[in-house]
């Protein structure tokens, strides 16, 4: 009883430190992208206000019981990307789910979220939502193919699947895996552009076409949830990255510089790109992306 | 073993009293024809014990029939989906015309593929096979669409794999004059390299045809489509898993043998994975439900296959696994597909839209079927799934694990596109009147969805039966003991433990569904799918706001160049030309007596002129 | 013994002469008579063929002169067989056909019993015989009796079709009467046993041709190709009961005389592979020309031409295990493409093409013609668990214990092309919109008795072939042991 209610306790802190960082990484996005466009931009706490006004909406309408599950889905996802992930290197953190799952069942987990949500979506009705939807599951296509190359060179250069295995070779040797498996780092660096959606890979919310399309049906709580779970999803993903290619982090400061840093790279490179149309987001990442994961395996096969 | 003789009794009299009871009443005939495939169910799972056999011996044949453990495991995936999709039948056939034959050939079906796991030599083998050909074939034809087309292609395709088949058993025959297929392995190790090559291809055509594997897969769209749902459900889920029996006994018992097996494993492992994409594809592709569900069974095989063809432990474990649980979810799936044409007429995703209140218990098992298709934890599809993925990695298949990763990914397209179109969507008024499917086509559907979401974290119920039928084919028990646990391992020591992952899942999912409805539910109301704002207006009643055409049109242009090539084009020239040499022949027959005089004469000089060749 | 093999040509042929004068005393009796004849000689082969199994063959002579010199009926377990076969097809076709009358009078009628009597007496004189010459005869009797049926509905096309059969069949007496000539001029015998003894010493040059001529002259009837012009025009210009009596009378008896040639007369070791090419050759030019034909019946002759091929290919092997296959491969032939004739005459009895479009949507009208249609052809092309697909894994177990994997993989498929155009009918009857022009005949009720028999024939066979395997082991053992032949008949002293 005790274990689980420690456990219960670990998921709970390490979920509000993920909801903070993520939604000050919002917050931050948004100034920045205000300033090189020229603007003056929200203030960084700006997504905390919006967080709490919609928290604190009633719920007055629904479309059916998929559309009331479906951010409840989305954060099943992302908690449980967050849950498995290990936050801290070292045991200086709660270990929440950390050696129950490996990559593969990450890598799973990660689309059960925006599937569900796919599904509460379509409930609403609004052909918007749907046609996000379709290009969002197409962009996902895309960007896996890199990804799972990335992950799979990983594997089999150090021989283990699991998140802490790859942690431990790194500390091990000393050499963060972004230098001894540069073409692995490059291509899912890569797929991550297609991960955080900013443009030019924004093709799923489209704000203009699509009116933000798959949340364009939901309002108050739902929306809450559906941001929170976006904030989360976004420092689970982060620290996924930290974990597998820059050695982890020891202390929670470290931990924020190595995500911010890592982070930027999307944000900076999408604030000045035009959108993709769908077909050729996808093709984009079945090119270069999908040339430097090839890399990568045949690196790590040399390696061996 | 009288059981044995019992089963097919019940099976074979069963089968041509339904028949017949079509005269009579038709709730007589829905009873009789549940007693025919019920019965022997009961009889088989309470009366058999493995390792039981019967011989006998037929036109001075001896032949045999057993269960081994390998047999049971599948006569499982057979009589546990015969059942279900049985008592689905008895509702889905209500009021159908041709009752009597499709309760003849389904329960012939079952009884062939019944006899096919149990069978321990070639020639009963053979024909159960062949039985379950023509039975399947009846089925596929029973609609009366495109026959000549669709059935025949089928057959066609059918019977060259089974003649192929049956070319290797006489091999067999004459070198070892027995047909058990146990003194067949026994042989195998002393037969001449070039029968050691030739008789496991020529095997695993006829497998590779019912496996629906690349380039052998054109017939499968059309007769999974053309059958009746009620039919293709098992037609999909248990009479394609015969190819994946027979593939595995060749693969372990001879391909391993051989020292160039590992060349054979490799280019069945790869024409797997191609089948999977290119199945995926296709499936994305499609506007008819039959269809997609269609392709999708041949991607699925495509998994199945590259899991057993790579032939680690791992990798068996993971296709069988696969094997029982695409039993389970395409069978449920094809029911839906097939509750829905019941209930509504049609199964095209551009005419049907929004049934998901009209039909919330259908959308269960459809949610189920394709959470459990798609491989997304908790339920029992994602097992399989990471399973095949973790032996393709620890057993040095990097590339193919990518394609397997693409084309599993690229699923997600058309689950969600089975789910929106049927389920989600646009309410339109035009399908206002759609009600539930009746109880007997829910049951069996949401009873599978069920016991689907228990295998997810229970994986061990089906792991230990396929554990015991690999020890059977000789494989060494390494995790014994692991799989009876809810915890799935791979040769590196890596692993997934699936009871808390579960609690967790549903601990956050209850949580945050709580916190959605918080502060009454009550005070929330339904608002009908007309009533959202699109681009900040509110639509009228008449605007048409159902998006269903060109659904996945982005993607499908993404990948458009690869799907320019169609093998079914291939084959279709190729027929052409035969017919046209059938043509040439046919005019050999001239109709003219003085040409039929000349060609006596012709034949006598001819004859003459090699005489000393000839003779 | 309840009777003697001379019973057996003499009793169809008193007949035969006996029905236009009992047709004058009783007009029921053309119809009543060839009936119970076929039933007692139905009733004689069986009890002669199990003493024969039992005790070894009989040897008949006839007139007194003991062979050389005389002529001589052999009736062992491949002959008896054979005509057990015979006989029982006779009597399926006379069911089938007795109330003919009806549709065609009462003259039509009479001559038609009439042939037919004479058709059962020159094929099983053919089988029975054991002289060269005599054999010559029956064989010119069975082959008149066939072209006048041919042109039993004395059509245009019925002409046409007996003409061509009767320009090939003159063609083929010639070249077998020179056949026994070259023989009989070398030898100075006719009698069968006598000429194996002796075969050795002719010249390899005379040998030889006369066999290219006897297997010229036989092909022709035997269905050979190209020997074989005639046979898809006959088959379909007559009556279905006559198109199944071509086949599984006339047909067998032809192929037993090649067969009596080669395994025991001559003793050329290259004929057997000559059966083999020939054969093969028959088997896939036949079943290549069977998929593009539009008339029914038309279809079903060159698929009994591909069968017979198939026949050959498995007499061809040369082992015990390859006759027995052929012998097999007949039995079911004739109880199969003989329920095929039937019943599809039956599906196109009103149509005037007798096209294959013509059966489109039948079964609703002729249920039970239309399955038996069906079951027939699944049958034929070997699908388990009917009578069918024993024969032709015997014929590929034969084949693989030859070695002779190309003959196999061809046989195989071919076999796929065999499917594919039976399918399609049976397709188009069960699944096609009937024409609106073609109107159902009921078949009556002595047609369906007959093909019910032959339909549960190929169940009985098809579920416990042990039935039959048994005789059929033993005729291809007889069939296979030439010297025992030899000395039964020459050692006959009367």
């Amino acid at each position: 009883m005790e274990e689980v209610l420690y456990n219960i306790l670990g998921a709970v802190v390490t979920f509000i430190v993920a909801f903070v960082v993520g939604m000050t990484y919002g917050g931050l996005t948004r100034k920045i992208t205000a300033r090189v466009q020229n603007r003056k931009g929200p203030p960084f706490y700006q997504n905390f206000i919006d967080a709490f006004k919609l928290a604190s909406k009633k719920t007055a309408i629904h479309h059916g019981v998929m559309h009331l599950m479906g951010p409840a889905f989305l954060m099943v996802s992302s908690v449980m990307t967050l849950l498995v992930v290990p936050v801290l290197s070292g045991n200086n953190w709660f270990p929440n789910l950390n050696f129950h799952g490996d990559l593969i069942f990450l890598l799973y987990i990660m689309t059960f979220g925006p599937l569900g949500m796919a599904l509460g979506a379509g409930q609403t009705g609004n052909p918007n939502s749907a046609i996000g939807v379709t290009r969002g599951l197409s962009q996902m296509v895309g960007f896996e193919i890199p990804w799972v190359m990335a992950l799979v060179a990983l594997m089999i250069q150090y021989k283990t699947t699991s998140i802490t295995g790859l942690m431990d070779a790194q500390a091990q040797t000393g050499t963060w895996l972004m230098f001894s498996s540069p073409f692995a780092f490059i291509a899912a660096v890569m797929a991550m552009f297609g991960m955080f959606r900013y443009s030019p890979f924004d093709i799923v919310g489209a704000p203009t076409e699509l009116a933000s399309g798959p949340v364009s049906e939901n309002g108050g709580k739902f929306l809450f949830v559906m941001m929170s779970s976006g904030s989360v999803f976004t420092f689970a993903k982060l620290t996924l990255y930290i974990d597998l290619f820059m050695g982890g982090a020891s202390n929670l400061v470290i931990l924020l510089i190595k995500t911010f840093a890592l982070y930027m790279i999307p944000v900076l490179y999408g604030i000045t790109s035009p959108r993709y149309r769908t077909e050729q987001a996808v093709r984009w990442f079945w090119g270069w992306p999908t040339f430097f994961g090839l890399l990568a395996i045949i690196q790590a096969v040399i390696l061996k | 073993m009288e059981t044995f003789s019992i089963i097919f009794a019940i099976f074979l009299g069963g089968a041509v009293l339904t028949y017949f009871a079509g005269k009579l009443s038709s709730v007589v005939q829905d009873i009789l024809f549940l007693a025919t495939v019920l019965v022997p169910t009961y009889l088989f799972f309470s009366g058999v014990s493995i390792g039981s056999s019967m011989p006998f011996s037929l036109e001075g044949i001896s032949l045999l029939w057993g269960v081994n453990h390998f047999g049971w495991l599948f006569s499982l995936i057979v009589l546990g989906l015969g059942s279900l999709a049985a008592v689905y039948s008895v509702g889905y056939m209500k009021g159908k015309e041709r009752r009597g034959y499709f309760y003849l050939n389904f329960v012939l079906s079952v009884m062939s593929m019944l006899g096919i796991v149990i069978s321990q030599d070639l020639i009963s083998f053979f024909i159960f096979w062949e039985i379950m050909t023509w039975s399947s074939y009846l089925m596929v034809i029973y609609s009366g669409n495109d026959v000549q087309r669709i059935g025949i292609k089928y057959f066609v395709f059918s019977a060259i794999g089974a003649y192929a088949m049956l070319m290797a058993i006489v091999i067999v025959h004459s070198v070892t004059h027995t047909f058990f297929i146990e003194d067949m392995i026994q042989a195998y190790g002393q037969m001449s390299l070039q029968l050691q090559i030739w008789i496991p291809i020529l095997f695993l055509l006829a497998f590779a045809v019912k496996a629906a594997m690349m380039p052998l897969h054109v017939w499968a769209p059309g007769a999974y489509s053309n059958a009746p749902m009620a039919y293709t459900s098992l037609f999909s889920g248990a009479l394609s898993k015969m190819g994946v029996y027979g593939m595995v006994i060749i693969l372990v018992t001879m391909v391993n043998r051989l020292p160039q097996g590992i060349l054979f494993r490799e280019v069945l492992a790869w024409l797997g994975g191609i089948t999977a994409a290119m199945g995926t594809l296709w499936a994305i592709k499609q506007d008819d439900a039959k269809k997609l569900l269609a392709y999708s069974s041949v991607a699925q095989l495509g998994y199945i296959i590259v899991g057993v063809s790579i032939g680690t432990e791992l990798a068996m474990m993971a296709g069988l696994f696969l094997a029982v649980m695409h039993a389970l979810f395409k069978g449920t799936l094809f029911m839906v597909v097939g509750a829905i044409e019941k209930q509504t007429g049609t199964t095209n995703f551009t005419e049907v839209t929004g049934l998901i209140r009209k039909m919330p218990w259908t959308f269960f098992a459809a949610l189920m079927g394709i959470i459990a298709l798609a491989g997304i934890p908790p339920l029992g599809g994602f097992i399989g799934k990471w399973m095949l993925y973790e032996s393709l990695i620890t057993s040095d298949h990097y590339l193919l694990v990518i394609l397997i990763f693409f084309s599993s990914t690229a699923a997600f397209l058309y689950c969600y596109k089975f789910l929106f179109g049927f389920f989600l969507g646009q309410e339109e008024k035009e399908w206002a009147h759609v009600k539930e499917a009746p109880a007997t086509m829910v049951v069996p559907m949401v009873l599978m969805g069920i016991f689907m979401v228990v295998l997810g974290t229970f994986p061990g119920i089906v792991l230990n039966p396929i554990n015991n039928g690999l020890m059977d084919l000789g494989y060494v028990d390494s995790y014994k003991h692991l799989w009876e646990t809810s915890i799935i391992f791979n040769s590196w020591g890596d692993h997934v433990i699936l009871q808390p992952i579960l609690y967790s899942i549903m601990g956050i999912f209850i949580f945050f569904l709580i916190f959605v409805l918080w502060k009454g539910y009550k005070g929330t109301r339904y608002v009908t799918t007309k009533d959202i704002s699109s681009s900040g207006e509110v639509p009228k009643e008449d605007e048409n706001l159902t998006f269903s055409v060109g659904f996945m049109q982005p993607f499908m242009r993404a990948v458009a160049p690869v799907m320019r090539r169609q093998m079914d084009k291939y084959y279709t020239g190729f027929a052409n030309g035969l017919e046209g040499l059938f043509d040439f022949v046919r005019r050999i027959y001239t109709g003219n007596a003085q040409t039929y005089a000349v060609y006596v004469v012709v034949f006598i000089v001819i004859v003459l002129l090699f005489k000393d060749v000839l003779f | 013994m309840v009777g003697t093999p001379v019973l057996f040509v003499a009793i169809p042929l008193l007949a035969a002469f006996l029905i236009p004068l009992l047709g004058m005393i009783w007009k029921e009796l053309v119809r009543i008579v060839p009936g119970l004849v076929l039933i007692y000689l139905m009733v004689l082969s069986v009890n002669l063929l199990n003493h024969v199994l039992v005790n070894g063959p009989i040897v008949e002579v006839i007139a007194g002169w003991a062979p050389p010199f005389g002529i001589n009926l052999v009736f062992s377990a491949f002959s008896g067989f054979l005509v057990t076969l015979m006989v029982f097809l006779g009597l399926i076709v006379w069911i089938y056909s007795y109330r003919f009358k009806r549709n065609v009078g009462f003259e039509p009628a009479k001559k038609y019993f009439l042939l037919l009597m004479m058709l059962v007496t020159g094929a099983v004189g053919i089988v029975l015989t054991g002289d060269i010459f005599n054999m010559f005869v029956f064989i010119e009797i069975t082959g008149i009796s066939g072209y006048a049926l041919t042109a039993f509905y004395t059509g245009r096309d019925s002409a046409e079709a007996s003409f061509k059969y009767l320009m090939l069949g003159s063609i083929a007496s010639t070249l077998l009467l020179l056949a026994i000539m070259i023989l009989y001029s070398q030898l100075g015998t006719l009698n069968m046993a006598e000429i194996a003894t002796k075969i050795h010493t002719v010249k390899p040059a005379y040998k030889v041709i006369s066999l290219i001529l006897f297997i010229t002259a036989l092909g022709i009837e035997a269905e050979i190709f190209p020997l074989n012009g005639w046979a898809p025009d006959a088959y379909a210009e007559a009556p279905g009961p006559v198109g199944a009596a071509f086949a599984g009378i006339v047909v067998k008896a032809s192929v037993y005389a090649i067969i009596r040639y080669i395994y025991t007369i001559f003793d050329i070791s290259g004929a057997y592979d000559f059966l083999i090419i020939i054969g093969m050759v028959t088997l896939i030019i036949a079943e290549f020309a069977a998929i593009r034909q539009e008339k029914l019946k038309r279809m079903l002759a060159y698929s009994s031409i591909g069968q017979m091929g198939l026949v050959l290919v498995a007499f061809g092997f040369g082992t015990k295990e390859g006759v027995f296959a052929a012998l097999f491969l007949m039995l079911n032939h004739a109880i199969i493409k003989s329920l095929l004739f039937l019943s599809g005459s039956y599906l196109v009895y009103n149509s005037k093409d007798k096209t294959i479009a013509e059966v489109n949507g039948m079964h609703k009208f002729l249920p039970i013609t239309s399955f038996l249609f069906a079951l027939g052809a699944f049958a034929i092309v070997g699908l388990p668990p009917f009578a069918g697909f024993w024969s032709k894994l015997s014929v590929l177990t034969a084949a693989a214990d030859s070695h002779m994997l190309f003959v196999m993989s061809l046989i195989l498929m071919v076999s796929v092309v065999e499917l594919v155009y039976y399918l399609r009918v049976v397709n188009r009857i069960y699944f096609f919109k009937k024409e609106e022009s073609v109107e159902a005949k009921k078949p009556t009720f002595n047609a369906l008795i007959a093909m019910l028999v032959l339909g549960a024939l190929i169940l009985v066979i098809g579920f416990y072939p042990d039935v039959i395997t048994g005789v059929i082991h033993k005729a291809s053992a007889d069939l296979m042991d030439k010297t025992k032949y030899i000395n039964d008949v020459l050692s006959i002293k009367q």
